[in-house]
């Protein structure tokens, strides 16, 4: 047996140093690297190939219309499976293929990883959807396009206290997402006087939801800063109990709810996102169509995300007058972040217009998008 | 009550599974680690075969098939070849069965939870003033009920019944006695991994399949068998209805709730250090 | 002078592994020295390193005391945890990165043991199948109450200090060759004697004096230990410590990785982990999507293979004829039957066993005679 296992020992090195040669592939054209990750596979794979299509589709266009003073770009996105394990490993992986610029990791634990690392670097990254407010604290070089958790957390409060009578919560623990939201919805509420009652689940141990909705039954409106696929079963849950006038509330990650429920569920779900699909802003209804013949669905608002960021660092670039292709990432980044926090800096995009500060942040009016059945 | 309802429609789903679990320790002298998956792959038969032909009453009767076919066919080729093996390389071959089941399921189906929209149209019913019950928990209830006595009449009352509590005894007197080994273990499986069909049914009402649905589940299960008394088939139904009870009211009562995982393997592990054998279970004296 | 020569060849042979190790050290700091090192090779020495680490504890105690233990992550989880959280204190105030880095492995490894030591202390009443339950448990629940503690960061995870990424290779790879020694020296002296004694047959050890209590939670706290130092070497290398990386099913990859390089073999698991943790990071890199899923189907088959094929009985032939050991099995088995054919009283053996048995009715005939006699 000893043998055997080092024969295969043998074999196996040598296949691994076989496959390290035919993935060096040299197809050396001059172009800036705008790389990331993101979980192209696993259970939150739908985020990723999302956002890899919107960003890919932008970079197609930059480059149809002669790139960036005649050089075109190159986007990568490496798959992390949202861990931020794999994230790390796909960071090293890019810079030591020469990426100068990103667009981050699309989950935000990836994403923390990720901008731990691109800190040290000095890369700009501008990332599609990773929400986590840590992220972008005390980092000069991190920008984010989407909502920050706190942000939403805060608008939720306030919008619900406004409308409705009592308010229930249904959040994840094990989430950062979910949490980071809930913790602001929390200390908001808190702040406006106003009690409400909260179940909490753990995403990980798969519960189901009949004993969190059996005690927020009396409930007007459900506060949902979750994903979609759990939120579906949330929906199956109340009508399963007979509760169908409870309106359910959640913030972008509910973002294709409509998936996941069936014409049984007759409750109002709404949610706060900065991508309508149906917009008939010139911008966005080209986006939508040019996305869909491309890639045969609708986009959702990360592809949206992913799209406005490839663009945004375009932007950046151009008022730079960015023209050495060989620019260092560190370089770039400084030229990058002067352009995009002076005052005068904004980008109209597909998820509203978007103004950013020094710390990151950016500030955009949400909308919110109402599903009825 | 209703806390208490589902808790009790959670349990029974534990308890089909221990079952499973105990009647393979008890006969096969093995844990098999595998069975969780086996309850994945019934789930995924069921959201094929459903998906295919529509009718759910085809779905199932698929899956029990499937499963049954399935639990056989892992012992004859991962756990008869080790009979005579220790029990740690047994163990390490099933975690490896299982492991083999996930991927596969993930080949095959991806990673997305895929939902099988069945029994929830049969809505709810309302009993006393403000108590609603899912009518899926009550055929949940009603439908465990049934399988358990019939397995228990069915190990007291028939041959076969009878020559696998032989087995369980004492697998040289039993095999002295004429009665063939191999076929009363390869039946163990099958009835283990029925019940596991059924327990997959049960389960994907209330939440959607995926490579990983049967792993949890199936540890938890497990717990609840030695909580119950491992080898002892009453044990197994106590222990999985206990578990699913402490499981439902820890997570109805909200400052607890996060920690209820630590709670429930906290449990097993009291149990193991006070009472090894478990609350129904039998001493074993070891000789060298 | 032929003792002397017996001397030094013995050394050499038992000590190759961590001399190979460090052979692999020097080559890679002359590389890096010289810039051929890319980021992703050096992040993967940090990986393989603590695979190395992990591997090596989980034999002792799976191969030498010859329990299972499926809660090894639990212990790896504690040490990530609370040496992460030192390293983030002390970096506060101590400059050199080395410094800290020795004091919080110390520290993280210190407590883990603790956690070995509670462990420890149940798994003396619980036999084999039992005690691999516990252990999952435990794994369980450590994660499980670091998933809620907030100071440690709740679900969104702890963040540690990273340790300067061009050096940090080397260090661990020296950690590794410390580890190994302390292990090997621990499992060829006489306590290493005595554990084994005790997983061969743990009635007839004790009646020989020999205290099992004591080398049970001798030999987890040990392993325990090791985890907690493969867990700081992880937190200082991600720079984030999610309890969700700790799960039982990492549990289970390390202990694939003592399978395969076969239980009680130190040698076996090194090779094991380098190659496991080198294919992950291969497969996440170069080849991603439907792939990933094919890693787990192959793992497992091989898996189950590796078992079946060392303990099943139907394949000793085939074992017998691939082995090394079995060749020479075989030899020495001709050798005794040749020995055996020249004795006398086997040839005279040979003639009363080839001596028919009469049949039904010569027995009759001849008990017929005989009585005629």
């Amino acid at each position: 047996m000893k043998n055997l296992k080092k024969v295969i020992a043998v074999l196996v090195a040598l296949t691994l140093i076989a496959t390290c040669f035919a993935a060096c592939s040299n197809k050396e054209e001059a172009a800036y690297f705008i790389g990331g990750t993101g979980p192209l596979t696993g259970p939150n794979q739908s985020y990723g190939n999302s956002v890899n299509n919107g960003a890919m589709l932008a970079v197609e266009e930059i480059n149809a219309a002669g790139g960036l003073n005649g050089v075109p770009f190159k986007f990568e996105m490496k798959d992390d499976k949202a861990s931020d394990v794999d994230a790390a490993t796909g960071y090293d992986a890019l810079m030591d293929d020469g990426m100068q610029i990103s667009l981050g990791s699309v989950t935000s634990g990836s994403c923390e990883a990720f901008a731990k690392r691109a800190f040290e670097d000095n890369l700009f990254f501008i990332t599609p959807s990773a929400s986590q407010e840590s992220v972008i604290t005390d980092r000069p070089n991190a920008f984010r396009v989407c909502f920050g958790d706190p942000d939403q957390g805060i608008l939720a409060a306030q919008k619900l206290t406004k409308d409705y009578e009592k308010i229930g919560c249904i959040y994840d623990t094990s989430d950062t997402y979910s949490s980071g939201i809930y913790a602001a919805f929390e200390g908001e509420m808190k702040n406006l006087n106003k009690e409400y009652e909260v179940r909490t689940f753990d995403a990980e141990t798969k519960t189901d939801f009949s004993a969190s909705v059996e005690a927020l039954k009396d409930c007007d409106v459900i506060f949902l800063p979750i994903y979609y696929t759990e939120a579906g079963l949330v929906a199956r849950a109340c009508v399963d109990k007979g509760l169908k006038d409870i309106v359910l509330f959640g913030c972008d990650g509910l973002d294709g709810v409509a998936a996941q429920i069936d014409e049984t569920v007759t409750n109002k779900i709404s949610y706060i996102t900065p991508f309508d699909v149906n917009s008939t802003d010139e911008k966005t209804a080209n986006f939508v169509k040019n996305y869909e013949t491309k890639y045969g669905s609708k986009p959702d608002q990360f592809a949206a995300d992913g799209y406005d960021a490839v663009y945004v660092i375009f932007e950046a670039m151009k008022a730079a007058n960015v023209n050495d292709v060989n620019i260092s990432a560190s370089d770039l980044c400084d030229l990058v972040v002067k352009e995009i926090t002076a005052d005068d800096f904004t980008y109209a995009g597909t998820t509203g217009e978007m103004k950013w500060d020094a710390s990151g942040a950016c500030t955009k009016v949400p909308v919110i998008v109402e599903i009825n059945k | 009550m209703v806390t208490l309802l589902d808790g009790l429609s959670l349990g029974a789903i534990y308890a089909l599974i221990a079952l499973g679990y105990t009647m393979v320790y008890g006969i096969a002298k093995m844990l098999n680690f595998a069975h969780g998956d086996v309850i994945m792959v019934g789930a995924y038969a069921i959201f094929t075969v459903f998906s295919i032909t529509g009718n759910p009453v085809i779905a199932f009767i698929v899956s029990i098939i499937l499963c049954v076919v399935l639990g056989i066919v892992i012992e004859k080729l991962a756990y008869k070849p080790l009979r005579t093996a220790s029990p740690l390389a047994v163990l390490i071959t099933a975690i490896g069965v299982s492991n083999l089941l996930q991927g596969l399921a993930q080949l095959i189906f991806g990673t997305e939870p895929k939902s099988v929209i069945i029994l929830n149209k049969l809505g709810s019913v309302e009993i006393a003033d403000g108590i609603i019950l899912n009518i899926s928990t009550i055929v949940t209830l009603v439908l465990s009920a049934i399988i358990m006595i019939v397995l228990t009449l069915f190990i007291k009352k028939t041959k076969t019944g009878r020559a696998m509590l032989a087995v369980s005894e004492d697998k040289g007197a039993a095999q002295l006695m004429g009665v063939n080994v191999n076929k009363i273990i390869m039946i163990t499986f099958a009835i283990g991994s029925a019940l596991a069909a059924f327990a997959s049914l049960f389960y994907l009402i209330k939440i959607p399949v995926s490579p990983s649905f049967g792993a949890l589940p199936g540890i938890k299960a497990f717990a609840a068998a030695v909580i119950g008394g491992i080898g002892s088939i009453p044990g197994a139904m106590v222990g999985g209805i206990l578990l699913g009870l402490v499981e439902n009211i820890c997570l109805s009562i909200d400052v607890i709730a996060p920690y209820t995982t630590s709670i429930e393997f906290g449990l097993l592990i009291l149990i193991l250090l006070v009472k090894p054998t478990g609350i129904l279970g039998k001493k074993i004296r070891e000789k060298v | 002078m032929a003792k002397s020569k017996i001397k030094s060849n013995f050394k050499i042979k038992n000590h190759l592994n961590y001399i190979l190790i460090g052979v692999v050290l020097v080559i890679t700091f002359i590389m890096n020295s010289i810039g051929e090192l890319g980021r992703l090779d050096r992040s993967t020495l940090v990986r393989i390193s603590f695979s190395i680490i992990l591997a090596v504890s989980l034999n002792l105690v799976v191969g030498f005391l010859g329990e299972l233990s499926l809660g090894h992550a639990g212990f790896m989880c504690v040490g990530a945890y609370l040496g992460g959280y030192f390293v983030n204190v002390f970096s506060g105030f101590i400059d050199s990165p080395l410094l800290v880095y020795v004091i919080s492995i110390m520290i993280g490894g210190l407590i883990s043991a603790f956690f070995g030591l509670v462990i420890g202390i149940p798994a003396l009443r619980l036999k084999g199948d039992y005690l691999a339950i516990a252990t999952l448990a435990f794994g369980e629940i450590v994660r499980n109450i670091f998933k809620n503690i907030k100071f440690f960061g709740a679900s969104q995870g702890l963040e540690t200090k990273i340790y300067p990424e061009k050096e940090f290779f080397i260090i661990t790879l020296i950690t590794v060759i410390v580890v190994l020694i302390l292990c090997q020296n621990l499992i060829r002296s006489k306590h290493g004697r005595a554990v084994t004694a005790i997983r061969d047959n743990e009635i007839a050890a004790k009646s020989m004096g020999i205290n099992v209590t004591f080398y049970k939670l001798f030999i987890f706290i040990i392993a325990a230990f090791f985890a907690g130092v493969a867990g700081v070497i992880y937190a200082q290398c991600i720079g984030q410590v999610k309890q969700e990386s700790f799960s039982y099913n990492y549990s289970i990859e390390i202990l694939v990785m003592v399978v395969l390089g076969g239980m009680g073999s130190i040698n076996g698991s090194i090779i094991a982990a380098t190659i496991i943790t080198y294919l992950n990071i291969l497969l996440q890199n170069e080849l991603s999507g439907p792939l990933a899923s094919v890693k787990l189907v192959v793992y497992a088959i091989i898996l189950i293979f590796a078992i079946l094929f060392n303990n099943a009985p139907a394949f000793n032939n085939l074992k017998n004829k691939l082995s090394l050991k079995g060749n020479r099995k075989k030899s020495k088995e001709k050798d005794d039957e040749a020995e055996w054919n020249r004795i006398d009283t086997k040839i005279k053996m040979d003639e009363m066993l080839s001596y028919d048995l009469p049949n039904d009715d010569d027995v009759n005939s001849y008990s017929n005679s005989k009585e005629d006699n």
